[in-house]
C-alpha cells in the first residue's frame, strides 16, 4: 500500500512537472531551468519508477549521470551558439 | 553486523543484470542522437527554431503524460506481482497498454500530419534529426508494448510470482528506460528554442 502510494506520488510530481515545464517553455523561460526540470524527472523515474533508491549506489550514480551530464552538455551547445 | 546485512540485502539491483547493462547500451546510443540534435540546433538556430514552430507542444505533452501513465501502471503490476496477486497485474499491464497506445494514437497522428505537409526526413536538418530520433523511439516504445503484453501473458499463466519475479522486472525496466528517454528528449524536440 505504501509502495503503490509512493509510485502515485512520483507520477504525480512527473505529471506536475511536464505541465511547469511547457508552462516555462512558453514563458519564455532560460534553457537551463528547461533542462533542470528534465533532470529532476530522470531522477523520478530512475530513483522512484526504477527502484534505484533501494539499488546499488553505482547504478544509482551512473543513471543520474547519463540524464545530468546530458542535460548539462545540451544546456551548454544550445547556450554557445550566442 | 545485522544492520550491514540489512544494507546488503536492501541494496539490490531489480531485474537481471543482463538487462541493466543492455539499457546502458540503449542510453548511450541514444545520448549521441540526443547530442547530435543539440549540436546541430546550435549550429542552425534559426532554422530549428521555425521547424519546431510546426510541432504541436500539447501533442507533445500528452504523449508524454501518456508514456509516464503506463509507466505507473507497469510499476504497481510489479507491486501486485511481488504481492503475489497475478491476476491484477495482469490487469494493470493491459491498463498500460492502453495508455500507451494513446502515444500510438497522437505519434502516429504527428507523423502522418507532418509527411501530408512534406514535412519529410529529407525536408530539411531538424526534420532528419527529429525523424531518426523520434522514430528511434517510436520503434523502443513499440518493443516496450511488446513486453508488456508477454508480461501480461505471462501474469495470465501465473509465471511470475515474490519468488520469481526477475524476469518481470526485466521488462517493466526496459519500459521505464523509454519513459527516461523521452523526459529529455521531450523538451529538447518540442521546446528548447
Amino acid at each position: 500500500m505504501l509502495a503503490s502510494r509512493f509510485l502515485l506520488g512520483c507520477w504525480l510530481a512527473l505529471a506536475v512537472l511536464s505541465l511547469a515545464t511547457v508552462g516555462l517553455a512558453q514563458g519564455a523561460v532560460s534553457s537551463g531551468a528547461i533542462l533542470l526540470l528534465a533532470v529532476l524527472k530522470a531522477w523520478l523515474i530512475t530513483d522512484g519508477f526504477m527502484e534505484l533508491r533501494h539499488g546499488p549506489w553505482r547504478w544509482r550514480v551512473l543513471l543520474l549521470a547519463w540524464a545530468g551530464v546530458l542535460a548539462l552538455v545540451v544546456g551548454i551547445s544550445l547556450n554557445l551558439r550566442g | 553486523m545485522s544492520t550491514s546485512l540489512e544494507t546488503v540485502a536492501t541494496r539490490r539491483l531489480p531485474g537481471d543484470l543482463a538487462m541493466w547493462l543492455f539499457i546502458l547500451a540503449e542510453l548511450s546510443v541514444f545520448a549521441l542522437l540526443i547530442l547530435a540534435f543539440a549540436v546541430t540546433q546550435a549550429l542552425k538556430p534559426q532554422l530549428f527554431a521555425a521547424s519546431r514552430q510546426l510541432l504541436d507542444t500539447s501533442t507533445g505533452l500528452a504523449m508524454t503524460l501518456s508514456l509516464l501513465s503506463a509507466g505507473l501502471l507497469a510499476a504497481l503490476a510489479q507491486q501486485r506481482v511481488r504481492q503475489a496477486r497475478p491476476g491484477q497485474a495482469a490487469l494493470l499491464l493491459l491498463l498500460a497498454l492502453l495508455v500507451a497506445c494513446g502515444y500510438l494514437g497522437l505519434k502516429l497522428g504527428e507523423y502522418r500530419h507532418l509527411l501530408s505537409l512534406g514535412l519529410g526526413l529529407e525536408h530539411n536538418t531538424f526534420f532528419t534529426l527529429y525523424w531518426i530520433l523520434t522514430g528511434f523511439h517510436f520503434l523502443h516504445v513499440l518493443l516496450g508494448m511488446l513486453i508488456l503484453v508477454w508480461l501480461a501473458e505471462g501474469c495470465r499463466r501465473r509465471r511470475y510470482g515474490p519468488g520469481n519475479c526477475s524476469g518481470f522486472e526485466s521488462g517493466v525496466l526496459y519500459w521505464h528506460m523509454v519513459d527516461l528517454v523521452w523526459v529529455v528528449l521531450f523538451p529538447l524536440v518540442y521546446l528548447l528554442g
